[in-house]
C-alpha cells in the first residue's frame, strides 16, 4: 500500500503552502509536490484601473517586499508614458531598492533560517524560533535587528513610511533627498558593515556541517536568471535579463521587460495556484531556471563593490561552475547584503544625489508597456495593456517564487527521498524537507497575487491515494 | 531609529478591521496628547514584531495598547505585565507584548521597569473602517486611563 505525508502548513515563510510526499507500496518516496494554497487575483482586479495607481494597488501585494512591486509597476507605467526617468530619480530608487533587499534578507536569514542554521535541524522545535537564536546567540540576533532596522530605516527616510510608501511614482519619485536625510543614512553604515561582517563570519564556521543537506537542498543542475550590467557586475533596478545554462554558458542575454514575454513562459499545475515559470525556446520543464541570490550570484562576474566582490571570489571557489545546492542561497543572501551596503554608500556619494529634478512627466504614449526589476528573491516583472484613457485592459505579473516553483518542486523531492525512510519521518527529518524551502525564501502572497493567516502542512499519502499521516502545525 | 524613552506607548491593530483600529486610534490620539513631551514616545504597528524588542529593551517604562478578543466590547483592562517564554506558533509578523519583554531582555540584557497591557474588547474586527457603538463609547474611558497611567509611570523613579 502507498502512503502520503504532508506538511500543513510549512512554517516559516512568507504566506500558506503545504507539502504532499507520496510513498510507493515499498515505502519509498515515490513523488512529492510544493502547494501553494493561497489565491489572490491582483491581476484581474486591476483591470479597469487608471495606470497610474498600479503602483501604490500591486504594492498592497506584500508587506516584505512592496517595493518591488512599487519599482517594477512604475517602470512599466513609464513603458507607457515613454519617458526616460531623471538620473538622481533611478539612483534615489536604486537605493530603495537595496534597502529592501538588505532588510529582507535580514529577515530570511536571521528570523526564518538562523533557528536551523544554528540551533540544528534536529533541535527542538519549540525553541527552533527567534527566541532560541535570542537565547543561543544574542549577538546575531541583534545583528538581524539591526540589519533590518538598517534597511527599514532607509526606506522611510526616502518614502516617510517603513512599508507601502507611495513615493515612488510613474516617472520618478515625489521627493528629493535632503542633505539631513543622506548624513543619517551615512551615520549608519559602520554598524551595518559590522553586522554583516559578524552574520558572514558566523555562516562561514557553520556551514560544514551541513554536508548532507548540502548534498540534498535542491542541489542538481538548472539554468540561471537574473539582472546583470552591461559590465557584467550584478544589478538589481536596472539592466538586462541574462539566461545561463547548466554548465555556466550563456543561453541569452540583455532580455528587456519588453522582450520578456516573448522568451519567457509560464505553465499551470493543478496542485498549486503558483504558476511555473520557464524559458520558451527549451519548451516546459525543461526550461525551467532558479533565480534570485544563488542565480544572481552565479550568473555574474563581479558584484561591482570591494568587499562584496572579495566574498563573491570567496562565494565562486564552492564549485567550479555554478554553485548548485540551493543551501548556498543562505551564503548568497549575505554576500548581496554586504553588496547592499556597500552600494547604499556609493550612491549617497554621487554629487547629484540631492538633485531637486526627480521626476518626468507624461500622458499615455504607448497602449503596452513592462517593467522589470531584481526583488529580494529573484525576478519581477510588470506587464501591462491599457486603453487610450489609460485604464488598464489587463495585466500579468511574473514573480520570483513562479520562476523557482519547478526547482522548488524538484527540490523537496530530492530531500524527501534522502530522508524519508520506509514510510517513517522524524520531525527533524519534516523539518528539512521545510527547510529546502525556507532557502529559496519564497513569498507565497506575491506569487499568487494571502489572504487570512499564515501557514504549511505535510501530507504522506499511500499508493491508492489515502492519507496515512499528517503534520499540522 | 531607537531612542531611549521614560515611556514608551506601543500600540497595534488595523484600522481597516473595525475595532481592531482601537490601537492606533489612541495612539494618534497620544501622539496629539504628548506631542510636546519628550519623555514620552508613542509607536504603532499592525502587529508586534521582534524588531521592537530593541525600542523596548531602551524605554524605562513600557505601556502595550492592543484589543483582546477575550474581553467584552468596550470592555477596558489594563494589567501587569511579566516576561513570558514564546508559545507555540509563528513568529516572523507578529509576537505578544509578554514575548517582546522577555526578548528584550534575551538580546539586550535589559527591559523597562514597569511594563503594563491596556487592551479594550472589540465588538466586531471585521473588514471595515470605524469603531462599534460599544468601543466609541470606550474611547474617552481608555483616554482618560491612558493619562493617569502615563502620569503614574514618569512620576516612577528610577530604581
Amino acid at each position: 500500500m502507498t502512503q502520503t505525508i504532508t506538511i500543513d502548513p510549512v512554517t516559516r515563510l512568507e504566506g500558506h503552502g503545504k507539502i504532499t510526499i507520496q510513498l510507493n507500496a515499498e515505502g519509498e518516496v515515490a513523488d512529492a509536490h510544493f502547494h501553494v494554497t493561497q489565491v489572490r487575483g491582483f491581476e484581474k482586479f486591476s483591470e479597469g484601473r487608471p495606470f497610474y495607481e498600479m503602483p501604490a494597488l500591486t504594492a498592497r501585494i506584500c508587506g516584505i517586499c512592496p517595493v518591488s512591486h512599487l519599482l517594477a509597476s512604475a517602470k512599466a507605467c513609464e513603458a507607457i508614458m515613454s519617458v526616460r526617468i531623471p538620473h538622481t530619480a533611478a539612483q534615489l530608487r536604486r537605493m530603495l531598492n537595496l534597502a529592501q533587499m538588505v532588510q529582507s534578507h535580514a529577515l530570511s536569514f536571521f528570523h526564518l533560517s538562523s533557528p536551523d542554521l544554528l540551533l540544528g535541524m534536529e533541535s527542538d522545535p519549540a525553541q527552533r524560533h527567534i527566541f532560541g537564536v535570542a537565547a543561543a546567540r544574542p549577538d546575531l540576533g541583534r545583528a538581524g535587528i539591526a540589519l533590518r532596522r538598517f534597511g527599514q530605516h532607509i526606506i522611510e527616510l526616502l518614502g516617510t513610511k517603513r512599508i507601502h510608501t507611495g513615493w515612488v511614482i510613474p516617472g520618478g519619485v515625489a521627493e528629493p533627498l535632503s542633505a539631513a536625510k543622506r548624513d543619517e543614512m551615512l551615520a549608519m553604515m559602520p554598524e551595518a558593515y559590522a553586522n554583516i561582517g559578524l552574520a558572514l563570519a558566523a555562516y562561514k564556521q557553520i556551514a560544514d556541517k551541513f554536508q548532507q543537506e548540502i548534498s540534498v537542498f535542491a542541489n542538481f543542475p538548472t539554468n540561471y536568471l537574473g539582472l546583470v550590467n552591461e559590465d557584467d557586475s550584478i544589478e538589481f533596478t536596472d539592466g538586462a535579463l541574462r539566461l545561463i545554462d547548466t554548465k555556466g554558458n550563456l543561453i541569452e542575454d540583455g532580455i528587456t521587460a519588453q522582450r520578456f514575454p516573448e522568451v519567457i513562459g509560464e505553465a499551470v499545475e493543478p496542485y498549486s495556484y503558483t504558476k511555473f515559470v520557464y524559458y520558451k525556446p527549451l519548451g516546459y520543464p525543461e526550461g525551467s531556471y532558479r533565480v534570485g541570490p544563488l542565480a544572481r550570484l552565479n550568473i555574474v562576474k563581479k558584484m561591482g563593490t570591494p568587499k562584496a566582490d572579495q566574498e563573491l571570489a570567496e562565494f565562486k571557489q564552492i564549485a567550479a561552475g555554478p554553485v548548485e545546492s540551493s543551501f548556498f542561497y543562505h551564503h548568497a543572501r549575505l554576500v548581496e547584503v554586504m553588496y547592499g551596503i556597500e552600494k547604499i554608500e556609493q550612491i549617497l556619494a554621487d554629487p547629484l544625489i540631492l538633485d531637486k529634478h526627480v521626476r518626468a512627466t507624461a500622458g499615455v504614449n504607448r497602449l503596452d508597456g513592462a517593467g522589470q526589476i531584481e526583488a529580494p528573491r529573484g525576478t519581477l516583472n510588470h506587464h501591462y495593456r491599457v486603453d487610450d484613457n489609460g485604464k488598464i485592459t489587463w495585466a500579468n505579473l511574473v514573480v520570483a517564487t513562479g520562476h523557482n516553483n519547478n526547482a522548488m518542486n524538484r527540490g523537496v523531492l530530492q530531500a524527501a527521498k534522502c530522508y524519508v525512510r520506509d514510510g517513517k519521518f522524524t520531525e527533524g527529518a519534516l523539518n528539512r524537507v521545510e527547510a529546502v524551502i525556507r532557502t529559496f525564501d519564497p513569498c507565497l502572497s506575491c506569487s499568487t497575487h494571502a489572504y487570512g493567516q499564515m501557514p504549511l502542512q505535510m501530507t504522506l499519502l499511500s499508493a491508492d491515494g489515502e492519507v496515512v499521516d499528517r503534520l499540522v502545525r | 531609529m531607537t531612542s531611549a524613552a521614560r515611556c514608551l506607548i506601543l500600540a497595534c491593530g488595523n484600522t481597516l478591521r473595525s475595532d481592531d483600529g482601537i490601537g492606533p486610534l489612541l495612539a494618534s490620539w497620544a501622539e496629539d496628547r504628548w506631542r510636546n513631551d519628550s519623555r514620552v514616545r508613542i509607536l504603532c504597528d499592525h502587529q508586534w514584531t521582534p524588531e521592537l524588542a530593541e525600542e523596548v529593551a531602551a524605554a524605562e517604562t513600557v505601556l502595550f495598547i492592543d484589543c483582546s478578543l477575550e474581553q467584552g466590547p468596550g470592555e477596558i483592562l489594563l494589567r501587569d505585565l511579566s516576561p513570558a517564554s514564546l508559545k507555540p506558533g509563528l513568529v516572523t509578523h507578529h509576537i505578544g507584548a509578554a514575548e517582546l519583554l522577555s526578548l528584550a531582555q534575551d538580546l539586550y540584557g535589559k527591559r523597562p521597569r514597569t511594563a503594563q497591557l491596556l487592551t479594550i474588547g472589540p465588538d466586531s474586527i471585521e473588514l471595515g473602517e470605524g469603531l462599534s457603538e460599544p468601543v466609541k463609547q470606550a474611547l474617552a474611558v481608555a483616554q482618560r486611563m491612558l493619562i493617569t497611567t502615563v502620569q503614574c509611570l514618569l512620576n516612577q523613579q528610577p530604581d
